[in-house]
């Protein structure tokens, strides 16, 4: 599996959101993505990529492509 | 942790770790406490409960969410004894398996066991069990937040 299918898994099974409707998704866009929706995601990215993320990245992770840039921090790369 | 670690709580320690007051308050003690892994928990019935003259005249029994109540107020024990949390407000994030296999009735005491399978960010995920003697009454998996915990990892623009 690749990172972006990894990614995209991550949200989807957080969210229950179809992988056509995550490019442009925003906290809160959806009624999923909520506070216990995003420490899901974040728990899912974490056992996904095998990384823990700092708290401050965790509230910086506002949208679907705002946390490629924060996971590059951690050496994934999502769309290589 | 040995045994001899183990912590108890009376009614009045109890309600220094979570916020649920009567009538809402359903467990009477709670002890052999590992905190951040399992809680034991008791609850003594009886007729005098608010709940028996309406559920129901003539065949009083616990309500299920009364006996989900039971289960849940010893679980949040295996993390609201934890110093940084003492205190904080809970909310019902999951309930799953819910199973009941017992009327529990008048005079029965209920027993619990409850295991915390993970806890983070606020957030906490695991199970309970209740027993009157050796027959199971009722069990569940829960996952529960602690909001105020909850909020310090919320993101911080839309």
């Amino acid at each position: 599996m690749t990172n972006v299918e990894k990614y995209n898994k991550a949200f989807m099974e957080s969210f229950n959101i179809e992988e056509d409707k995550l490019k442009g998704l925003k906290y809160q866009d959806i009624v999923d993505w909520d506070s216990v929706g995003h420490m899901q995601l974040m728990a899912e990215l974490e056992d996904e990529f095998e990384v823990e993320l700092d708290i401050d990245d965790i509230v910086d992770f506002s949208s679907y492509e705002e946390g490629k840039n924060i996971l590059l921090k951690y050496e994934v790369n999502i769309d290589s | 942790m040995s045994n001899s670690e183990l912590l108890s709580f009376d009614i009045v320690g109890i309600q220094e770790c979570q916020q649920n007051r009567y009538p809402q308050l359903f467990v009477d003690s709670i002890f052999d406490v590992d905190p951040g892994k399992s809680a034991r928990g008791l609850k003594n019935f009886t007729y005098n409960e608010w709940f028996f003259p309406a559920h129901f005249e003539g065949d009083p029994n616990v309500p299920g969410h009364i006996q989900i109540e039971c289960l849940v107020q010893t679980f949040i024990m295996t993390f609201l004894s934890m110093e940084p949390y003492k205190g904080m407000k809970t909310n019902f994030v999951r309930i799953n398996n819910a199973n009941f296999k017992r009327k529990v009735i008048p005079g029965d005491r209920l027993e619990i066991n409850a295991t915390l399978d993970s806890f983070k960010r606020g957030i906490a995920k695991g199970s309970a069990e209740s027993f009157v003697g050796n027959e199971i009454a009722c069990s569940a998996d829960f996952i529960i937040t602690l909001p105020d915990v909850l909020e310090n990892f919320k993101p911080s623009k839309k």
